[in-house]
């Protein structure tokens, strides 16, 4: 979960196909209760293409709906009876952990862990202060994933400046970051050592959801 | 006021969120509203921001009410904005016309959607009629239609000026794809740019006796004379036509030596910029020109691009089944260019849509 655009879905997509990529059974859930028929929607075939299940409306399910306000797909309820890994992308962000009492046993799970994810660039977290801040204002946070981005307009220095932000924010908190997330094409211009945590370099899905 | 956002650097959000910091860093002090898609964070943003930045929301009960709300403020001297899309857009249509009767300083965000329906949510450019002329007058407002958040941000700072300065309704024009989609822009304090915010002014409760030691500010919106009506309708006119010049916006790529013009607004004018750029590249002189300020149209800009380059066809594209096309060619009276159309309501456009299309025509 996280900030409206902070990047929660590539997040999700990219876990998603590295787990299913290990030989693992993978269920990527669109809890996206704002706008249920657009985030994941563009995709869904795409992703079930590569072996994932996906819950999310498709585009014949969501035909003819219009708008119909918040909508919970029934799907997304059941999601944690699933076997194998779980990932729900909860959509929006406004309302943090709170989202997660709309799914069964997610307040019983042991093996839940939930995860926020910081954009510097995001006016919201653009500041040490605001990123605790806002952390804070979620409720529930078991881990912070660093995502400073600005899609094409991305530099190393900002890389290295926001994430280095988030992640003193997050170690103010007590709460440990998992990774840096960092854009494919920038593997060549980061140094991995230089940051405190792991990097993972992910591949963009989203530019493809144009809906 | 205090400074909304200090040392100028990128952000990433989308387009709604841009109309929200944007309002803010012009100073606007209260946005009235009505949830409606695809503009809802608009809202959202705003009441978010708002009580970090001292300044004031109101949910109405509909759209109605928030447009008059609107009004009300505006007269009382605040600089007030609303943001709404398709139905609400629809419904607002009665305070919008009381903001051009009354020269109320009005700032409206438009983030169209398809139709005709009451419920559809869906992209669409298909509001060019209705935010241009959709009143019972005369259309006598000015529409910005930008076409990235970096033109929302800065249309909406320059929109509350225009509107303060010269009294007339401006809307900002977006989309549902431009509300939603994320990209980085560059987000300022105006002082820091050099722009000077006109400082709102009351209309009502002003100090003095009327006719003594100043004039009556004859804020009326009900006319129950033919004659007076007439005059005021005509004195409006005067005022707006005598504005066009100095409001009037546009922007002009490779029309010099153009055979064929392609004329787009908003977000679809990002495809045309391409395709124009491809044709060029496959030795096919394409031009490309776009209404910033739908109303008042650059009809004097547009003629001109015609007549210096001599192109032998213009090429309208939209997601509208001819909205831009009326506009335009009420606007291009007497010339005698083909006018050939690419029209996709609903449906996005792409590069290759235009270059295919006129390929298709040449």
């Amino acid at each position: 979960m996280g900030e409206y655009a902070s990047g929660k879905s590539e997040m999700a997509v990219n876990r998603a196909i590295e787990l299913k990529n290990k030989g693992h059974s993978v269920t990527l859930v669109d809890l996206d209760t704002v706008e249920p028929f657009y985030t994941l929607r563009p995709l869904k075939k795409k992703l079930e293409e590569k072996g994932l299940n996906l819950i999310a409306f498709s585009r014949e399910e969501s035909f003819g709906l219009g708008e119909t306000g918040a909508m919970l797909n029934p799907r997304a309820r059941w999601a944690l009876m699933h076997e194998g890994d779980i990932i729900l992308d909860i959509g929006y962000g406004v309302n943090g952990a709170r989202t997660l009492n709309l799914v069964e046993g997610a307040q019983e799970s042991k093996e839940l862990k939930v995860i926020a994810v910081v954009n510097y660039t995001r006016p919201m977290t653009n500041s040490r202060e605001k990123i605790k801040e806002y952390i804070a204002s979620l409720g529930r946070v078991d881990a912070v994933i660093a995502n400073t981005h600005l899609a094409d307009e991305t530099t190393v220095d900002l890389i290295k400046q926001g994430n280095s932000e988030i992640i003193k924010a997050a170690e103010e908190l007590g709460i440990p970051v998992d990774y840096i997330a960092v854009e494919e094409r920038l593997k060549g211009l980061i140094n991995e050592e230089n940051f405190k945590v792991p990097v993972k370099f992910i591949k963009r899905y989203m530019p493809d959801a144009i809906w | 006021m205090q400074k909304v956002v200090g040392d100028p650097r990128k952000a990433f959000i989308t387009g709604n969120e841009a109309v929200a910091w944007a309002a803010l860093a012009a100073k606007a002090e209260i946005m009235f509203g009505y949830p409606i898609t695809p503009q809802n964070e608009v809202m959202h943003y705003w009441t978010r921001l708002a009580p970090k930045y001292n300044r004031k929301f109101l949910q109405t009960e509909d759209e109605l009410s928030a447009g008059f709300t609107t009004c009300g403020a505006i007269q009382a001297g605040k600089k007030a904005f609303t943001a709404t899309a398709g139905p609400g857009n629809v419904l607002m249509q009665e305070p919008f016309g009381m903001a051009e009767a009354m020269r109320l300083p009005l700032l409206a965000v438009i983030q169209q959607r398809g139709g005709p329906s009451s419920g559809t949510v869906v992209y669409s450019q298909q509001e060019v009629t209705l935010t241009t002329f959709g009143g019972n007058g005369e259309g006598h407002r000015i529409v910005y239609s930008t076409s990235s958040h970096q033109e929302i941000f800065d249309y909406v700072i320059k929109g509350f000026n225009t509107a303060w300065k010269y009294r007339f309704p401006v809307f900002v024009l977006g989309d549902g794809y431009q509300a939603k989609m994320r990209e980085p822009l560059e987000m300022y304090d105006p002082e820091d740019r050099g722009i000077e915010m006109v400082k709102p002014y009351a209309l009502v409760g002003l100090d003095g006796r009327i006719g003594e030691t100043r004039e009556p500010q004859h804020l009326c919106n009900i006319y129950s004379l033919e004659e007076e009506l007439y005059e005021v309708v005509l004195k409006i006119a005067g005022d707006y036509d005598a504005m066009t010049p100095e409001v009037v916006e546009y922007e002009e790529k490779e029309c010099e030596d153009a055979d064929i013009i392609v004329v787009s607004h908003g977000v679809v004018s990002r495809a045309a910029d391409d395709a124009v750029k491809i044709l060029r590249s496959q030795g096919i002189k394409a031009g490309y020109f776009r209404p910033i300020t739908l109303r008042p149209f650059p009809q004097k800009q547009l003629r001109e691009a015609l007549a210096k380059s001599g192109a032998g066809k213009i090429l309208i594209a939209e997601s509208s089944y001819g909205q831009l096309e009326r506009l335009t060619k009420q606007e291009l009276y007497g010339e005698t260019v083909p006018i050939k159309s690419l029209l996709m309501p609903g449906v996005g456009i792409v590069d290759s849509d235009i270059v295919n299309k006129v390929k298709s025509i040449m």
